[in-house]
């Protein structure tokens, strides 16, 4: 079975990361698995994406347009750029999480709203999942990661959620970071258990 | 043997020890700097020799030296790196090589990391060198092992091309262990004919061998069967040609096309790993098979170029369906879609419009998104020194030529400080000031650049503006790391960071050796001071050079290293914003009543605090 996922967002919200993940969680099952990160020449907060694509043998590394059976976005505004990315009828997973540019904090540009970009999602045919920020839950008053979050609701709520066992995917993040553990785990369950 | 996620460039350094290579040098560049990134965190490997040069070229001829004497040797770069070492490349491709010698070029088509969107195969042609390319991260691990046999078997240097997306792609590799370099003694061969070019008969000599060299490298590369191709049953189909990343996107198109009642069994395939020399033997093959032709090649038509002309030569009459017909373009990255619509127009099916096309109206919602510097960073406070020190003289921003580089000093073109007008190469901010002011222009003309960037392209130019006494203020702005490319040691480094056995070469020790009118050495984050520095060398005579120095942030950082603590005095705050105009900070944020500074990004730098007038920013 073949699956593309394309992840957007800034840089520091952890979008490598979750391509990370799931290209370990490829290599567990022995699924062909290309991951092809794109993170600009800013440290953080620049524009950032990752395009995974499982199942082909062969696979080139771009995802053609119309082509992804998931969408990931992690930042309201840059999920825009995705848009024409997702297959209609596939899973979008939207976090709304605003990073404002400078120039959008001064009031000299503007930013989209976020049903406008709920609009856009649904003009391109795509089944939305929104993700509240608020939902992130707390871990001693800090919030958790967000991205582990994200990858809890992607693997509950969509049909990643049926090549990649929930379980294995939350054993690769407790493997992979021994300290903070806690903080993941409860990051990945209430992004399981999310209302979508 | 065992399976690992690696990346492209992962795969090739792996690969290049495979091989047993012995000597490898590079200059970091995006996409390229993996591989040797790779082989500096392993453990360190008696008689091999690992480093980052001051620039291509020098790392080239180290290389070549190597290879010259007798041992396997690679050498890693961008494309714009390629550009520097090209002048030896081509003297040594005239002479040969002995031991296996491999250039590492990483292309960009797409243009992610921001430079020239340049097809590095047009160099293997000029200096009739083979180059291999690989279409998959899985089959870059194997090839690059190939490379340096057939360029032993040959004896010439031989291009090994990756893209962005190879290079940095991560895809499962089945790898062996790595091997220590090759057991060989060092030879010292003389031979003036071979080793120099005194005189026509020998470059011409040279010439006949290079290009005998190439004949013999596209005999072998046939008989190993590096470009694949397999021809349809029945004869009168489409053929294609899918050259390095181009090819990866065959599989997915031959899983579309039923749809559109192409069947694959009616297609013949040549899955091209060497853009030069072009597989002609292959291509007639197809010529005799096929009725149409397909080419698919990311950036410029060098292979269809090729297959035009043996087409004349043969006489072959078929469509040519490619780039040179208008169908593709020469700009940016491919996907399936150059292939379901290649097959389209070769066999003329209506593949409707909006197949591949999404709904782009979203994207020109998106906010501008300009990059900037990480909160802490040292040339914030270069940046915002230059534009005070303008606004203090008697000029106007508009009639001070400020020349950029190439790194993260360029970032100073973007807000809030549009400080920087241009960026061209590593190194000439130095040289297009001195067009500037050989050009008539009489305000005061600055030229900014990077400490890595000075070391590897700047020193010939500042030499060139004293000797010819060019009156320009030239800001160097050292943070100690190749920074832009992730914090590679160059030759100003401190000392305790340098890799061991190394020495450090002090930029406040060449400059006043280069005997310029004037110069000063500054901290950044002293805004005044650099300022006051700026300001006065705007209106002072003759080749002045400001060293503004303070460690990169995001090293600093990670040893825990911090200037001072920020906080802010809400009380004091009336949110007039100040503090984000003047520094663009991504530390600092707007809250409800005054602003917010995050303390997990805050470096504790105050340049904040410099420019708030209500002292609503404190720093201790």
């Amino acid at each position: 079975m073949n699956y593309d996922i394309y992840l957007v967002g800034v840089g520091g919200q952890g979008v490598l990361t979750m391509s990370n993940i799931l290209a370990e969680a490829a290599l567990r099952k022995a699924i062909p698995v290309n991951v092809f990160p794109i993170k600009g020449m800013a440290q953080r907060g620049g524009f950032v994406k990752a395009q995974v694509r499982l199942g082909r043998e062969v696979t080139g590394p771009n995802i053609p347009e119309k082509g992804a059976d998931l969408v990931v976005g992690m930042e309201l505004s840059e999920s825009l750029k995705a848009i024409r990315f997702i297959k209609p009828g596939k899973d979008f997973v939207l976090l709304g999480h605003l990073w404002l540019p400078t120039a959008v904090m001064l009031g000299k540009a503007p930013y989209p709203e976020l049903d406008q970009v709920q609009e856009e999602v649904k003009a391109a045919g795509a089944h939305l999942l929104y993700l509240d920020p608020e939902e992130i839950p707390l871990h001693k008053g800090a919030p958790v990661p967000a991205n582990i979050f994200v990858m809890g609701a992607v693997l509950g709520h969509t049909k990643l959620g049926q090549i990649f066992d929930p379980h294995e995917v939350s054993n690769i993040i407790r493997q992979r970071w021994k300290t903070g553990a806690k903080r993941n785990a409860t990051a990945f369950q209430a992004g399981l258990e999310v209302s979508g | 043997m065992k399976t690992k996620i690696l990346t492209g460039n992962e795969a090739l350094a792996f690969g290049a020890l495979r091989a047993g290579a012995k000597v490898l040098t590079g200059y970091p560049g995006t996409p390229s700097t993996g591989a040797l990134t790779t082989l500096m965190t392993m453990p360190v490997v008696k008689d091999r020799h690992i480093e980052w040069s001051t620039n291509e070229k020098v790392a080239f001829e180290i290389a070549a030296g190597a290879s010259w004497a007798d041992q396997r040797a690679l050498c890693a770069m961008k494309m714009s790196g390629l550009n520097v070492a090209y002048d030896s490349v081509i003297s040594i491709a005239y002479s040969g090589c002995n031991g296996g010698l491999v250039i590492y070029v990483a292309d960009d088509p797409g243009a992610s990391a921001g430079m020239a969107e340049q097809d590095s195969r047009g160099f293997a042609l000029m200096s009739d060198l083979p180059m291999l390319e690989p279409s998959s991260v899985a089959e870059t691990y194997q090839l690059i092992q190939v490379a340096f046999d057939l360029s032993e078997q040959i004896g010439s240097p031989i291009f090994f091309r990756l893209v962005t997306a190879i290079a940095n792609s991560h895809a499962m590799v089945e790898i062996e262990e790595p091997l220590p370099p090759l057991k060989r003694e060092p030879i010292l061969e003389k031979d003036t004919t071979k080793y120099t070019k005194a005189g026509s008969a020998i470059s011409m000599t040279q010439h006949r061998d290079l290009i005998a060299r190439l004949e013999k490298a596209e005999y072998i590369i046939r008989e190993w069967g590096l470009n694949r191709l397999q021809l349809a049953q029945e004869p009168g189909g489409l053929g294609i040609i899918a050259s390095g990343v181009a090819a990866s996107y065959l599989e997915e198109g031959f899983e579309i096309a039923p749809q559109y009642g192409v069947k694959s069994e009616d297609l013949s395939v040549l899955r091209v790993a060497t853009p030069n020399p072009l597989p002609s033997d292959e291509v007639r093959d197809l010529f005799q098979h096929c009725e149409a032709l397909l080419i698919l090649e990311e950036l410029e038509p060098h292979i269809e170029r090729g297959v035009y002309l043996e087409a004349h030569k043969w006489g072959y009459e078929g469509k040519i369906i490619g780039k040179l017909d208008g169908t593709f373009s020469r700009v940016g990255e491919y996907d399936v879609s150059h292939v379901v619509k290649g097959m389209g127009v070769a066999l003329d099916i209506d593949i409707p419009e909006g197949c591949f096309q999404g709904r782009s109206e979203a994207e020109a919602l998106a906010a501008q998104r300009p990059i900037t510097l990480c909160a802490g960073c040292p040339h914030r406070g270069t940046f915002m020194a230059i534009n005070q020190a303008i606004r203090k003289s008697r000029f106007n921003k508009d009639e001070v030529m400020v020349t950029g580089d190439i790194g993260c000093t360029i970032l100073g073109m973007n807000p809030p400080f549009d400080t920087v007008w241009n960026e061209v190469a590593m190194g000439a901010s130095i040289g297009l000031a001195q067009g500037y002011v050989h050009g008539g222009v009489e305000t005061p003309v600055i030229a900014t650049i990077g400490d890595s960037t000075f070391f590897h392209a700047g020193i010939p130019s500042l030499i060139n503006a004293v000797q010819h006494q060019v009156p320009l203020t030239l800001i160097i702005m050292d943070n100690g790391w190749t920074s832009m490319t992730g914090m590679q040691a160059n030759p100003g480094t401190s000392k305790e960071f340098q890799p061991p056995g190394n020495r450090r070469v002090d930029i406040a020790k060449i400059i006043p050796a280069l005997n310029v009118d004037q110069f000063y050495i500054v901290d950044p984050f002293d805004l005044e001071d650099t300022t006051a520095t700026i300001l006065k060398c705007m209106h002072l005579p003759g080749v002045k050079v400001v060293l503004a120095r303070q460690e990169c942030a995001i090293q600093a950082q990670r040893r825990d290293v911090m200037p001072g603590l920020v906080h802010v005095i809400p009380e004091n705050c009336n949110l007039c914003q100040l503090c984000i105009i003047h520094t663009g900070c991504p530390a600092i944020d707007v809250g409800e009543e005054t602003i917010i500074i995050n303390p997990i990004l805050c470096y504790g730098c105050g340049l904040c605090a410099d420019v708030c007038h209500r002292e609503a920013i404190v720093k201790e």
